[in-house]
């Protein structure tokens, strides 16, 4: 493990922030704990998704397939066959990482490329809504509603927003710590080699299957595991929300304008987007619908043009560009 | 018998203008070798103009071309000036997600304009039917079926024979050689970009007549060229007009023969299996 790691955990204001951000329920209004709930949800989603779409630049836009499994699978075992949601969770996660594997295999067999990669993966993820919608047993286009929350930990209840927020805490800071972990492990290595050229990668002896696998699958199984805390956070599988690709390009959107490849990049995205898009949504939702999504957009073109790497790469040379200046002739750091 | 012969009808009509939505991406993707993941929430936009054209001046559809054919070119032309352009030079994946960006952003501008409820736009030609044996076709489908027929094969006149054509092949076969033949390499990518969008004009006022329009359709629109793109092997172009009729041929069968979700899936399904044993397309050589 690359000592960086070590550096970063043991830096104090990660800690502090994150006793910050974990004490929020004690004094945040519902409504606001709530958008920072789903701030939360999508942290974790742009951070798992980080990992297979950042750090190994596979453009995976199939990544509805994991958050859908989650959501709707293991509602469905929950409601259809009586299985308890946390046994529920892990037979997701199970799946999502045997499809995981299952596109990683199809990705290298095949020899997709990066755009075809792309392509392929928003075939799948409209197939799957296709098919969610017309599958009863998950709900069909209605959709599953859970049972009320009563707090019940073993029944994977949280006991409302305050939970839920906790909850999505974890999930959020365990997609953070895998980027972390997966960047500073020989695997991050590799990954960043497939990302910059597979053929050359190849060349010098890093496996693409084994890696791309997982890859994949780590990523596939954080984001079936939110996708389940998600849909019991929300009392309702919908799978126009959770099946839905437009849930993938979102994530997607909210990893490019923080900073692709990055630990904490994807995290900063959704940090930024998703509470004002929430506010925008409460405030002039009846108006104006759409607007939250307009911005995404919008947001997202800005930064790619003026920006490419992101907003955190930005944030970090204004930072040591000033920490720096006097002592120039710094190496720059690479990645 | 008449069930397979309407349904080859249906999915042969349909079929066409896939194909047209199709060869306009395919143009840009053979010039500029960028893939535009907000194509479908043009041809959206393209047919909310028409229906505001309709509620403005009760225009027809096909009339309400001779407005939506030049905004579509010039949006078409800007974009790719201003935004992928600066882009593309520098970052080509970043497209992608810049596009997907566009497509957000269309998609739900629409949203804010025109409201979420399903609109229509009326045609003089909407309730007519064709009759062909016992086969029974809708007017506006075998106006479209004409049309992107004849349109397919202007572009191919205009690709084979004109200035401008050998231009365009010219940097689709090598941009760097064209440049110094004394090709202005820029001005042929934002032509072609803007024709493409403006094709999708001229398939949006096809597509009107007697389909609902939402604006979350643009994504369905971009994934059916996407599909009909690759199976055509992305730059070849009568590979691209007929994966678009095998497309609307496959969505037709499955629609008729297979429960609903089966027949929806069954396009992507033959698409996966194109791509995964022939990723060179339907029409492609084999690459040795």
């Amino acid at each position: 493990m690359n000592p960086e790691f070590h550096r970063i955990l043991r830096s104090p204001a990660l800690w502090i922030g994150l006793v910050a951000v974990a004490s929020l329920p004690f004094f945040l209004p519902n409504y606001y704990l709530h958008i920072a709930t789903l701030t939360l949800v999508y942290v974790a989603l742009a951070s798992a998704w980080n990992i297979v779409g950042g750090i190994a630049g596979q453009l995976s836009l199939a990544h509805s397939l994991f958050v859908g499994a989650g959501g709707l699978l293991a509602s469905a075992l929950l409601l259809k066959l009586g299985v308890n949601l946390w046994v529920g969770a892990l037979v997701a996660a199970a799946v999502s990482a045997a499809l995981g594997a299952a596109i990683a295999w199809l990705d290298f067999r095949f020899r997709l490329g990066h755009l075809t990669f792309a392509l392929i993966t928003l075939a799948f993820a409209e197939m799957a809504e296709i098919i969610v919608i017309g599958w009863e047993f998950l709900g069909g286009a209605s959709g599953l509603f859970l049972p009320k929350d009563t707090g019940q930990f073993s029944q994977m209840q949280f006991g409302g927003v305050q939970g839920s927020f906790w909850i999505m805490l974890t999930l959020a800071a365990a997609a953070i710590l895998a980027n972390l972990i997966v960047l500073n492990a020989p695997l991050g290595y590799y990954l960043r080699s497939i990302r910059d050229n597979e053929n050359a990668a190849q060349a010098i002896g890093v496996g693409l299957l084994g890696n791309k696998i997982k890859a994949m699958v780590i990523s596939g199984v954080l984001t079936s595991l939110v996708g389940t805390a998600y849909a019991r956070y929300l009392t309702f599988a919908d799978p126009y929300l959770l099946a839905s690709p437009v849930l993938t390009i979102e994530i997607v959107l909210f990893a490019t304008v923080g900073g692709l490849g990055r630990a904490f990049g994807p995290a900063l995205g959704a940090l930024l987007l998703v509470p004002l898009g929430e506010v925008l949504r409460g405030k002039l939702g009846g108006v104006l619908p759409g607007l939250h999504y307009f911005l995404y957009g919008a947001t997202v073109i800005a930064v790619i043009m003026l920006t490419p790497r992101g907003l955190l790469p930005l944030i970090q040379d204004l930072f040591s560009g000033k920490r720096r200046a006097p002592s120039s002739g710094a190496p720059a750091k690479s990645h | 018998m008449d069930e397979l012969l309407q349904a080859l009808a249906q999915g042969l009509l349909i079929g066409s203008t896939y194909g047209l939505l199709a060869l306009g991406m395919g143009l840009i993707y053979s010039v500029s070798g960028i893939v535009n993941f907000s194509h479908g929430d043009f041809v959206s936009l393209g047919m909310y103009l028409c229906f505001a054209l309709f509620g403005a001046l009760a225009l027809d559809p096909y009339v309400s071309l001779a407005v939506t054919l030049p905004v579509m070119l010039i949006v078409g032309a800007l974009i790719y000036r201003f935004l992928i352009q600066p882009v593309a030079e520098a970052h080509a994946l970043m497209v992608v997600q810049l596009t997907l960006g566009v497509a957000l952003a269309l998609q739900n501008g629409i949203l804010m304009v025109f409201g979420g409820q399903p609109h229509r736009v009326p045609s003089v030609v909407e309730a007519k039917l064709v009759m062909l044996g016992n086969v029974v076709m809708r007017m506006p489908h075998v106006v479209a079926f004409v049309a992107s027929l004849a349109l397919a094969t202007a572009l191919f006149v205009v690709l084979r024979s004109t200035d401008i054509g050998r231009a365009i092949r010219a940097v689709h076969q090598n941009a760097r050689a064209a440049a110094l033949m004394g090709v202005d390499v820029n001005r042929v990518k934002v032509m072609t970009f803007a024709v493409g969008i403006g094709l999708l004009a001229i398939a949006a006022a096809l597509l009107a007549p007697g389909t609902p329009l939402m604006p979350s359709m643009g994504l369905r629109y971009t994934v059916i060229t996407l599909l009909a793109l690759v199976l055509g092997g992305m730059t070849n172009f009568l590979g691209i007009m007929v994966a678009g009729l095998v497309i609307g041929v496959s969505e037709a069968l499955g629609m008729i023969y297979l429960s609903d979700t089966l027949g929806m899936i069954l396009p992507y399904a033959v698409f996966v299996l194109i791509v995964l044993f022939r990723p060179e397309g339907i029409l492609g050589q084999s690459r040795s």
